[in-house]
């Protein structure tokens, strides 16, 4: 082992460096040892070297172990635990005090004030459009929406991207987060609100020089209403004059007067004997135009059950209905949805284009006049299981769905693997999945009816069909990884920049067959839907579980063990 | 770490072979930080030593039921993390020695004791640590295995992929190259102060 080296010094031969090192660390064999620590008795150059080695290796080890820094937070919170009876406890915990809050906040007080002015519905669009927008602090609710929206979607975003970027462009992003939601709108205009009144009436003759916010039973105008009408109630009935737009909320909706603006109502029926300005734009049951009745502009319609329409409509036609019954003047291309049937009356007059898509061939009076026969597509929602062209869409889903999640795997890996790892957590996942598929809707749809949180609603509403859509990749991954057989990952993912690279090409594998097999199952009648549901739920659950551990990642800074070794 | 600790380290081990996903958050919780230090100090940076962690995590995970519970737990903690830190600098090729890069040009005479106590009186930790991050993948990956994780020059050998006679050589050769860079960074602290 040892080397010698002639040394000009005080003695003739002096140890190498790296004896005395393997000395030091007592990798010398006996007889080396002993001949090597007599000498160093005697020499005082390689004590000295001894003593300096030392010395250094000491500096070496205390530089090495010093705990300057601090072991990041995110590290520390580590792994997500099993704690199934208490995370099941706290989480129908957390949901019964939520349901409980909502009850006696929001839809308790609403259905009173339905049932105040007479209207009550049973149907879930109702008891959104209809009950929350009577609820008496709505208009406070308004900037208290948009304020949580846009903290919501500054923290997702910020926590999603934050490994991405760096302190200049979060700082940049928060900023702007702030700037947009100081810069929004603070709310409507000055206006006109009458509240708690069961009959409203605004008589002949008399003029609201601006908007008018009505809450009512039956709300009647017969006057003018020089700017925007905003109704809550059972009845709206227009015989008066709008120089602006309409809003209504309601069961009926009658207009016999003039609207000079936009009609937007979401009622159970609408009968519409008068003149709009511009468009109409409705959501009901039912609707019903006379002969004698114009809209300015086109109309957008979304009847449940019969439209009939009979008056004038100088523009185009844009529908979805379940019966439509064309009788009338319409000026532009006509664009119709109608599942059950679609009649064209010998009234009926159509200037551009009618194009059609139904279960079933329209009816056509030979004395309509038409500018173009109807170009129909007949829809039959059967699916042809001996078409080659029937797989190869399925095909074509499973790859839409691969290249997805694929995407998703690639840019967050640690985030596609935490939600995965949180599709273990069953009950959890389902829980959290079903309350926040239906409370992040219900606030979107909610926002959208802000007009000025617009932006914002459609923006959650988007990432909401986004998540919705991507939910099921997740769950589809696990169901991958269990197939194959390996076990659940170590847990210790949040945070992570870059894919671990062992882990990579088994996880793809495992999610590209996990996924058909998802949607190999999705084939199966009945079954099928029930699985796809489960599974989007479930990975919608974990998708939020994620985020929220990505938002609160439990941090524990006071651990800060010593090196094992030390 | 104590008999009572060790047996309640043993204990939890066992629990997390099981299954047991709350003795694994302890096990993690007990080694994350010596497991991230470790990283710090054998990759580059900061962001790199963190993926290291859990990346190692994960390994330690899946591997805990090849675990030898003879053998000391971080022993076996370190071996892992050690060749996934080495695998991960050798994949990015930044490793630049190979194994017997530069053995016949080792300095093997002896060197003046006093240069070399008079280099260390003027280091502290912290100039070691920056001194440490100028060294070569495979120099410093040596000094860290050694001096904070305590391997021997077996396991030091089998991490780096070099035969047991070359570990003195690689670990001798690293310390050269720490006191070039302390002298390095001496001199232009030197020229620093003495600049207007």
């Amino acid at each position: 082992m040892s080397q010698f080296n002639q040394h000009t010094g005080g003695f003739d031969r002096h140890y190498d460096e790296i004896t005395c090192l393997q000395y030091l660390e007592g990798l010398l064999d006996r007889p080396t040892a002993r001949e090597l620590s007599a000498h160093t008795d005697q020499c005082t150059d390689c004590r000295e070297l001894m003593h300096a080695l030392e010395r250094e290796s000491r500096l070496l080890s205390n530089a090495l172990r010093e705990q300057e820094e601090a072991v990041p937070a995110h590290l520390l919170a580590g792994p997500v635990r099993d704690k199934t009876p208490w995370a099941w406890v706290a989480s129908f915990g957390m949901a019964a005090a939520g349901v409980y809050w909502l009850w006696t906040s929001f839809i308790n007080p609403a259905m009173a004030q339905a049932n105040e002015v007479g209207f009550g519905s049973t149907d879930l669009l109702s008891t959104l459009f209809f009950q929350g927008a009577l609820w008496k602090g709505w208009p406070e609710m308004w900037s208290l929406i948009q304020g949580v929206a846009v903290v919501s979607l500054s923290v997702i975003g910020f926590f999603l991207l934050r490994r991405s970027l760096r302190k200049f462009n979060t700082i940049a992003m928060v900023m702007t987060a702030l700037l947009v939601a100081l810069g929004m709108p603070t709310g409507a205009s000055a206006a006109e609100i009458h509240r708690h009144e069961s009959h409203y009436t605004l008589p002949a003759g008399a003029v609201v020089h601006d908007d008018l916010i009505v809450f009512g039973d039956s709300v009647e105008i017969d006057g003018t209403v020089d700017g925007d009408l905003i109704s809550f109630g059972r009845n709206l009935t227009i015989t008066g004059h709008i120089t602006g737009d309409v809003i209504s909320f309601g069961a009926l909706t009658e207009i016999s007067g003039i609207v000079d603006g936009s009609v937007r109502s979401f009622s159970n029926q609408l009968m519409f004997r008068g003149k709009i300005g511009k468009n109409l734009m409705i959501f009901t049951n039912q609707l019903k135009t006379d002969a004698q009745s114009t809209i300015g502009w086109g109309a957008t319609l979304f009847v449940g059950g019969d439209a009939t329409l009979n008056g004038r409509i100088e523009r185009g036609i844009l529908g979805f209905t379940q019966r439509m019954d064309l009788n009338g003047f319409v000026g532009g291309n006509t664009d119709l949805k109608s599942s059950d049937s679609f009649t064209i009356g010998p009234q009926a007059q159509s200037m551009g284009k009618i194009a059609y898509t139904g279960s079933v061939q329209p009816e056509v009076s030979s004395s309509a006049k038409l500018a173009s026969p109807v170009e129909t597509t007949i829809e039959i929602h059967k699916i042809d299981w001996y078409a080659g062209i029937t797989y190869w869409h399925k095909l074509l889903f499973w790859g839409a769905g691969f290249v997805f999640g694929l995407v998703v795997l690639l840019i967050a890996p640690g985030f596609f693997v935490e939600t995965v790892q949180n599709v273990e957590r069953f009950g959890v996942s389902l829980g959290v999945g079903v309350l926040t598929i239906i409370a992040t809707f219900i606030v979107a749809v909610a926002v959208c009816f802000t007009i000025v949180g617009l932006g914002i609603g459609i923006a959650t509403l988007l990432l909401w069909f986004i998540a919705m859509y991507g939910s099921h990749l997740f769950t589809a991954a696990w169901l991958g990884r269990k197939l194959v057989g390996k076990k659940s990952f170590a847990g210790v993912v949040a945070g992570k920049k870059s894919w671990p690279v062992p882990y990579k090409g088994a996880l793809i594998g495992q999610f590209a067959l996990g996924l058909l097999l998802l949607d190999a199952i999705r084939l199966i009648p009945y079954v099928g839907f029930c699985a796809a549901v489960l599974a989007q739920v479930w990975g919608f659950g974990a998708l939020a579980l994620t985020i929220y551990h990505r938002i609160h990642p439990g941090v524990r800074s006071s651990i800060d063990a010593a090196p094992a070794t030390a | 770490m104590n008999a009572s600790d060790q047996l309640e380290l043993a204990e939890c081990i066992t629990r997390a072979r099981t299954g047991d996903l709350e003795a694994w958050g302890e096990l993690y919780r007990e080694f994350a930080g010596p497991i991230f230090r470790f990283c710090r100090r054998s990759l580059h940076t900061k962001e790199d030593a963190e993926d290291a962690t859990t990346e190692i995590f994960m390994k330690v995970h899946e591997k805990l039921a090849q675990y030898d519970s003879t053998r000391p737990f971080q022993a076996w903690l370190y071996k892992v993390a050690a060749n996934h830190c080495w695998d991960s600098l050798r994949r990015r090729r930044i490793r630049q020695d190979l194994e017997t890069e530069g053995v016949e040009e080792m300095p093997l005479e002896h060197p003046d004791p006093s240069q070399l106590n008079l280099l260390l009186d003027a280091q502290s930790t912290k100039e070691m640590r920056d001194a440490l991050k100028k060294l070569p993948a495979r120099a410093r990956m040596a000094l860290v295995l050694r001096y904070y994780t305590d391997m021997s020059y077996d396991e030091i050998a089998e991490t780096l992929g070099v035969r047991r006679n070359f570990v003195g050589v690689v670990l001798l050769r690293a310390r050269h190259q720490l006191r070039e860079a302390l002298t390095g960074q001496s001199l232009q602290g030197m020229n620093a102060e003495q600049t207007p």
